[in-house]
């Protein structure tokens, strides 16, 4: 299966799932729409242009276009390293707080994609999380999660 | 109060120290955007967004505003400098603009660029001021019907224009349109789709969903490539352009400027329609067409005109209409909304000050971006210089804060890292993000006014093909859907694309 036919695919069943899904909310008659009615629509429209770009992509596979590899070439495991360390700020934000969890997560950042040296890694971090610090909590007053020392 | 004294209202809102310090804000940090690649200005704009709530609605929509046109006279410099565009709107500037650099004339391309966007962003914000108010009057008149219908029309027109296969797109708008059903219907009071997460009772929130998709997924691809550029190493020098160059460039600005401001008026053009469109114009029209691509300043001077145009125009539906002709304008659109203010015909006789201060706000904008990319092209250039493995841990954690300081919840950030992911995805995959987020701002409405219609019609899905505006409306609607299926179009499509 080539890239389009994979998405398209995948795009097909939740185009199913939200047509099955709205179900529930009752869809109504056209005179009187009821809450289920507009997504069951939408649902529907996914599952047609989705079978229409699966029967597109197949017929150009069959024309012999070729098709790319989607991580060929290019450094995939960083893409992974910024996400396992987007998800770990999420996790972690409310147990450590605003200023650890943002120090740790520019230190990881600044060391884990293109390797900076400790005393730029450290200071970066820290200097960093202190001006987010001062520019959120203290002068713009967002609620930010506190931790350990109450920062 | 007539046109003359509501521009000088106008005048004493956007002179207000604060919308002066908020304007250069915006148009400092929209520079910065168009400068550094990377972030886009519907990026910056979601970031900031959260910042705003502490100030007036005026204040911020001034701002917000200023980093949309400033992206774009930020985005030249890029372009001009190191053949990498700052914003999707400066990639044909990089065709003439990057050859200038090379033969010893990075300065006035640089400064035709400035020039040119000073004129055109004036005259468009004039023809915002005579357009607008009118406009919202005759939309005074329309009904659901004709709501439904230009919502139609916009999301089209923007599918219609879309790169790669028009299905990938209808698909994007769709998937929009279902995450504007996610939440509580207004209509009925039934929650949708929350899974029984309280927080989705307001729907899925428009800051996260677009940091995610132009902000996250962005670095993510960046750090796949490579992340070092080089930067023009000759000495900048005579940043005003000669006579020559302003004989060969008159024209191409003024056509640029008419062309941007009418192409960012539609739904669904905008600044990057609006630059391709002027630089094939200005070829077609040349005595030497074969010299484009080799460092022409008409090549400059015609598409940096047309994108600050069409930042003019772009405000004319979203003011008087409240459709968004582009994602920016539908996060402008979410925020006010956000601020408590009913954007659309009502819009300019509720809220003059924000109306007509926005606008005047525009002009003293343009006048200070003159002033920062010609004095300080300096400044501009060591800002390409800082590497981007500093930056991206910057713009994520921007976006983190954002996400999370809007509502202070982790849900919002977590879902602006899940929308980063399907942002990542869909870059792969090639789909377009824009045609998504412009249908999850006008899912909500698009939903009641065609409930509302097919009440109104008691149950007919024809009304909308019954009411004069509507059925013009809807008809050119159809057009676009079925014109790529003509076998001309299909011949022509790879000349369209190039």
């Amino acid at each position: 299966m080539n890239h389009d036919q994979i998405s398209s695919a995948g795009l097909f069943v939740i185009g199913l799932a939200i047509c099955l899904g709205s179900i529930p909310y009752k869809l109504g008659s056209f005179s009187t729409p009821e809450s289920g009615f507009m997504p069951f629509l939408i649902g529907m429209a996914i599952t047609v242009f989705s079978a229409v770009g699966f029967i597109h992509s197949t017929m150009r596979k069959k024309n012999g276009e070729e098709w790319s590899s989607l991580m060929r070439g290019v450094r995939w495991q960083n893409s992974l390293i910024i996400l396992a360390s987007l998800w770990g700020y999420v996790f972690l934000l409310m147990p450590l707080g605003f200023f650890l969890c943002t120090t740790l997560f520019m230190a990881f950042l600044f060391r884990a994609i293109v390797p900076h040296r400790w005393p730029l890694v450290i200071g970066g971090a820290l200097l960093t999380s202190t001006a987010a610090y001062v520019l959120f909590e203290v002068w713009l007053k967002a609620q930010l999660p506190k931790g350990l020392w109450g920062i | 109060m007539d046109f003359f004294g509501n521009a000088l209202m106008g005048f004493q809102v956007a002179l207000q120290p604060i919308n002066l310090m908020f304007c250069f804000l915006g148009v400092v940090t929209g520079t910065l955007v168009g400068v550094l690649p990377g972030l886009g200005p519907v990026g910056a704009m979601s970031l900031l967004l959260p910042t705003t709530f502490h100030v007036s609605p005026v204040s911020a929509i001034i701002m917000l505003a200023g980093i949309y046109y400033g992206a774009m006279y930020g985005g030249s410099t890029t372009s001009i400098l190191v053949n990498i565009p700052g914003e999707a709107a400066s990639v044909v500037t990089c065709l003439d603009g990057y050859k200038m650099a090379l033969q010893g004339r990075a300065g006035p391309a640089l400064g035709i660029s400035a020039f040119g966007s000073l004129i055109a962003g004036t005259l468009s914000v004039m023809g915002l001021m005579f357009i607008a108010p009118p406009l919202a009057e005759i939309a005074l008149r329309f009904g659901p019907p004709e709501y439904f219908s230009l919502m139609i029309l916009g999301l089209t027109i923007l599918t219609f224009l879309a790169s790669g296969p028009m299905w990938k797109a209808l698909l994007m708008a769709a998937l929009g349109l279902f995450l504007g059903c996610i939440g509580m219907d207004p209509d009925s009071g039934t929650f949708r789709f929350t899974g029984g997460i309280l927080e989705l009772s307001d729907g899925v929130g428009l800051v996260p969903v677009a940091m995610g998709l132009f902000g996250i997924s962005e670095v993510m691809l960046n750090v796949e490539q490579s992340m070092g550029r080089s930067v023009f190493q000759t000495k900048i020098k005579n940043l005003l352009p000669t006579l020559q160059d302003w004989r060969a460039s008159f024209w191409p600005i003024i056509r640029g400027t008419i062309l941007g401001f009418f192409l960012g008026i539609l739904p669904g053009g905008g600044a990057v329609i609006s630059s391709f469109v002027s630089y094939a114009v200005e070829k077609k029209i040349s005595p030497h067409p074969e010299k484009f691509g080799t460092g022409m300043i008409a090549g400059v001077a015609g598409p940096e005109s047309a994108n600050n145009a069409a930042t003019g125009g772009a405000f004319i539906p979203l003011l008087t209409l409240a459709i968004p002709a582009n994602a920016v304008m539908a996060l402008l659109l979410g925020a006010l909304i956000i601020y408590g203010i009913k954007p659309g015909p009502m819009l300019v006789k509720e809220h003059p000050a924000l109306f007509w201060g926005v606008i005047a706000s525009m002009y003293l904008g343009n006048v200070m971006l003159l002033i920062l990319n010609l004095p300080l092209i300096g400044l501009w250039v060591k800002l390409l210089k800082v590497p981007y493995p500093i930056l991206f841990p910057l713009i994520l954690l921007f976006c983190l804060i954002g996400s999370y300081s809007l509502n202070n919840s982790i849900l919002e950030m977590g879902l602006m890292v899940l929308f980063g992911v399907i942002g990542y995805l869909f870059k792969k995959f090639q789909y377009e993000a824009a045609p998504m987020v412009l249908a999850l701002v006008l899912g909500p409405m698009m939903e009641h006014s065609f409930r509302q219609s097919l009440a109104m019609s008691d149950g007919s899905p024809f009304f909308f093909f019954q009411r004069p505006i509507s059925s013009v409306i809807m008809g050119l609607a159809f057009f676009l859907l079925i014109f790529p299926l003509l076998p001309w179009f299909k011949r022509k499509r790879p000349a369209f694309s190039e």
